[in-house]
C-alpha cells in the first residue's frame, strides 16, 4: 500500500455495513470506498435509505450491535485503521481525531447538563485541561461558534436555547478537542432556512480557520452547492457518482443525479410548471434488483443494467456508476 | 391598528385574477393568541388580512414561530381565531355554530406535513379516505367505497391493492396521497396544505407538487399553501404572503416577491435559500446572529427591526402598517426596497 502520494486524511475501503432483520440482511451501505484529503470538504447528498447516515456512523463506528461489517470492510484515519482500535482507543480517537454533529442537536446534548459543564467535560476528559482552564476554553468556543451571549449562555440549559444555538453548542462540542475531521449529518435540516445559511455560513468558516476535513450529509444539493469540493452522490447504499461539485452540478453523468437536480423547485421556475420526477421508489434494501440498483426506474436502462452491476469508474476526476452515461450540461 | 369596518374592501388595486364577485375566502384582522399560564400569552398572530379568489393559490411563508400554521388552523376553525372573522363566499365562518360549522366543513379541508402521523395507523385506508363522507352521512357504504376508489386512482393510488391495508403499509409519500385523497373526496373548495411536502424527499416531493398542481386545475380548488421554502411556493402560488411573528410583511404577486422583495424580512428569506447552483451562493447580506424574538413579547414598533439591516430608532416607536409600495404589492416597512436596486444579487 505504500507509496509516493502521502495518505490521506481518511480511507474508507470497500465499507459494507448490514443490518440482520426479520425479513433478511438489509444492506444499507454497499461497498463504499472514499478517500478524503487533509482540509478539504466532501458533501455526501441521498435521499432517506440511501445509506448516507450509516455510512458515516460506520466511519465513526457508532453502529448498534446489530450492524454487521464486511471482512474486507477498512476504515483508515491517519494511518490507524479504526477496526483495530479497542473500545477504549476508539472513544480517543472520537472527539480528538474525528467529530461528528448529528441533525437534531436534542439527541447529543445532555437534557441535565449546563451547555458549560458538557463542553467542559469533553476537554477535561480528553484533553485533561483543569476546570477553570476548562470553563475559559468553554467559553472561547462559544464565542467562536457564534453563539449569542455566551456568559449567559453557558450557565444555561439546552432546552433554554432555539434550535439553531443547540446546534451551535454541539458544534462547539464537536470542535472542543480539535479534530482534523468533522462529519455533519443533516446539520441543518431540522432548522429555518435564515438559519440554516448561518450555520453552513458558519461550519465553512471553522472547517477553513482550523485546517479541518469536512463530510457534510444532506439529502438536499442546495446545501452542499457552493459549499463542498466534492460531491459524492449515494443511491441504495453505493455511491454512484462522484466529481468536483462544479462538475457534478454542471455534468452530472449518472441519470439518476440529473433527475434529482431536475426535480428540485427552483426560484426562476415559472408559477404552476411540473417538475421533473422520477418514476418509481428507491430499491428494497433486503431485496434489490439485480444489476444497477437505479434500473428499474432510469430511462436509459439496457439488458446490461439489469445483467451487471456498473462499477464506479473515473475519468477526469470524475467517477460515475453507470453503463450508460449522459454527457453534456445540465439544464444549459 | 384597531378593528376596521366590516366589509371596508381590503385592496382596491388588487392583482389577483378575480377580483369580481366575492372572494372565495377573506380573513379579515384575524388574531390567535395561546394562553401559557401565569397570564402570560403567545401572540401568534396579531390581527393579520387577506383574500383568496376564486381559483387562486396564496402561498403563506414564513419562519417557525411565525404564525403560519396558526394561521392556517384559525381559517380552518381548528381551533377557532381569538378575535378576526374568516369568510368562505358569503359563509361567515367566524360566526356559526358547532354543528352549522360541522356541515360546512365540507366545502374546505386541510392536509399536513406529517402524512403518517395524520392518519389513524389502526384503520384501513377505506374507512381513513371514507370517513369525511360518512361523518357527512353520504352515500351509502357501496356508494362511498366506490368513490374512495375513485378518488384514490386519482391520487395515483392503486385502490385495489390499497383498500384494506393500514398506513405503515406505505411510504411518506404514499401516505400523503391518501391524505390528499381523503381530503378531497368530499369535493371541497378551498384546499388548506400546512407543509404538505416538507417531510418528504426530494424526488417525492415533485411528485406531490405536481399532483397538487394537476388536482387544483381538475378540481377548480382555491388553496393556502403554507411552506417554509419559497421555492417551493413559488412555483405552486399565483400570490404569495410574507409572515414574521404573526404579521404579514409583504404580500404580492408569486413572481414580484422573487425579483422585487420590498421588506427587508422577504429578502432575508430569498437569499437564504440554497440553491443548488455552486456558481450562485448568493452574497448575503450579513444580518445579525439574532434569532426570531420570543412571540409572547414581540418587540414595540415593527417587529422584525430586532433583525433589520435597515432599522432606524422610527422603527421601534412606530408600526408600519401594511400599504401599497407597487400595484399588486403591499409591504409593512418604513424603509421599503425599492425596485431599481433589486435585481436578484448574484456572484460568479
Amino acid at each position: 500500500m505504500e507509496s509516493l502520494v502521502p495518505a490521506p486524511l481518511l480511507q474508507v475501503i470497500d465499507q459494507h455495513t448490514a443490518f440482520v432483520t426479520s425479513r433478511g440482511l438489509l444492506k444499507a451501505v454497499d461497498g463504499v470506498s472514499l478517500r478524503l484529503e487533509r482540509r478539504s470538504t466532501l458533501g455526501i447528498v441521498g435521499e432517506s435509505g440511501s445509506g448516507k447516515s450509516i455510512l458515516a456512523r460506520s466511519i465513526m463506528r457508532l453502529l448498534p450491535p446489530s450492524a454487521v461489517i464486511g471482512d474486507s470492510s477498512r476504515i483508515v484515519l491517519d494511518g490507524h485503521e479504526l477496526g483495530s482500535l479497542s473500545e477504549r482507543d476508539l472513544r480517543r480517537v472520537r472527539g480528538r481525531r474525528m467529530a461528528i454533529v448529528f441533525q437534531n442537536p436534542m439527541m447529543s446534548l445532555n437534557p441535565v447538563l449546563t451547555i458549560g459543564t458538557q463542553i467542559g467535560e469533553t476537554l477535561t476528559h480528553h484533553l485533561r485541561l483543569a476546570k477553570a482552564v476548562a470553563r475559559q476554553r468553554s467559553h472561547d468556543l462559544l464565542v467562536a461558534v457564534g453563539l449569542p451571549q455566551p456568559d449567559v449562555r453557558i450557565d444555561q440549559y439546552p432546552h433554554q436555547l432555539s434550535g439553531g444555538m443547540r446546534q451551535r453548542v454541539a458544534i462547539a462540542i464537536a470542535l472542543a478537542c480539535e479534530p482534523a475531521l468533522l462529519i455533519a449529518d443533516e446539520p441543518t435540516t431540522a432548522l429555518d432556512v435564515t438559519v440554516q445559511a448561518e450555520i453552513l455560513d458558519l461550519l465553512q468558516r471553522l472547517q477553513r480557520e482550523r485546517d479541518m476535513a469536512m463530510i457534510l450529509i444532506t439529502h438536499d444539493l442546495g446545501v452542499v452547492a457552493g459549499r463542498t469540493d466534492e460531491v459524492a452522490v449515494m443511491y441504495a447504499g453505493r455511491i454512484v457518482e462522484q466529481a468536483p461539485t462544479r462538475a457534478l452540478f454542471r455534468n452530472a453523468r449518472m441519470p439518476y443525479t440529473r433527475a434529482l437536480l431536475a426535480s428540485i423547485p427552483r426560484l426562476d421556475d415559472a408559477g404552476h410548471s411540473r417538475l421533473a420526477t422520477i418514476e418509481g421508489r428507491p430499491p428494497d434494501l433486503i431485496h434489490a434488483p439485480r444489476g444497477c440498483s437505479f434500473q428499474p426506474r432510469c430511462p436509459r436502462a439496457s439488458d446490461r443494467c439489469v445483467r451487471e452491476a456498473p462499477a464506479l469508474t473515473r475519468s477526469d476526476g470524475h467517477a460515475c456508476a453507470c453503463w450508460h452515461p449522459v454527457s453534456g450540461e445540465v439544464r444549459a | 391598528m384597531s378593528t376596521p369596518p366590516a366589509l371596508l374592501p381590503l385592496q382596491d388595486e388588487k392583482s389577483s385574477g378575480g377580483s369580481h364577485g366575492t372572494p372565495m375566502l377573506r380573513v379579515d384582522e384575524l388574531v390567535v393568541e395561546y394562553a401559557l399560564g401565569r397570564g402570560r400569552v403567545v401572540h401568534a398572530v396579531s390581527g393579520i388580512s387577506f383574500e383568496l379568489a376564486r381559483g387562486e393559490t396564496l402561498g403563506l411563508v414564513g419562519e417557525s414561530g411565525s404564525g403560519k400554521s396558526s394561521a392556517a388552523r384559525a381559517v380552518m376553525q381548528l381551533p377557532r381565531p381569538t378575535s378576526g372573522r374568516v369568510r368562505l363566499g358569503d359563509t361567515e365562518l367566524t360566526a356559526l355554530d358547532g354543528r352549522a360549522l360541522q356541515r360546512e366543513r365540507r366545502r374546505f379541508q386541510m392536509i399536513f406535513q406529517d402524512p403518517i402521523a395524520s392518519l389513524n395507523p389502526r384503520r384501513r385506508i377505506l374507512d381513513i379516505v371514507a370517513d369525511p363522507l360518512a361523518i357527512q352521512g353520504e352515500g351509502s357504504t357501496d356508494e362511498r367505497r366506490a368513490r374512495v376508489c375513485e378518488m384514490l386512482e386519482r391520487v395515483g393510488i392503486d385502490a385495489t391493492q390499497a383498500l384494506e391495508r393500514r398506513p405503515h403499509e406505505f411510504s411518506g409519500g404514499q401516505c400523503q396521497r391518501i391524505s390528499i385523497a381523503r381530503a378531497l373526496i368530499l369535493r371541497p373548495e378551498l384546499l388548506v396544505c400546512d407543509e404538505p411536502v416538507s417531510a418528504l424527499d426530494v424526488s417525492v416531493q415533485a411528485q406531490i407538487l405536481n399532483l397538487l398542481e394537476d388536482l387544483r386545475e381538475t378540481f377548480g380548488l382555491t388553496m393556502l399553501f403554507i411552506s417554509h421554502n419559497l421555492a417551493v411556493v413559488k412555483r405552486v402560488s399565483d400570490r404569495v404572503a410574507v409572515m414574521y411573528l404573526g404579521k404579514v410583511c409583504e404580500i404580492a404577486d408569486a413572481e414580484t416577491i422573487y425579483r422585487h422583495p420590498a421588506h427587508p424580512y422577504s429578502r432575508l428569506l430569498i437569499e437564504a435559500i440554497p440553491e443548488p447552483d455552486p456558481d450562485r451562493l448568493v452574497a448575503r447580506n450579513r444580518i445579525a446572529v439574532a434569532e426570531l424574538p420570543s412571540p409572547t413579547a414581540p418587540p414595540s414598533g415593527c417587529r422584525f427591526r430586532t433583525r433589520c439591516p435597515r432599522a432606524e430608532p422610527h422603527c421601534a416607536e412606530n408600526e408600519p402598517p401594511l400599504q401599497v409600495v407597487a400595484p399588486g404589492q403591499l409591504a409593512a416597512c418604513h424603509f421599503p426596497h425599492a425596485r431599481t436596486s433589486q435585481q436578484r444579487a448574484s456572484t460568479a
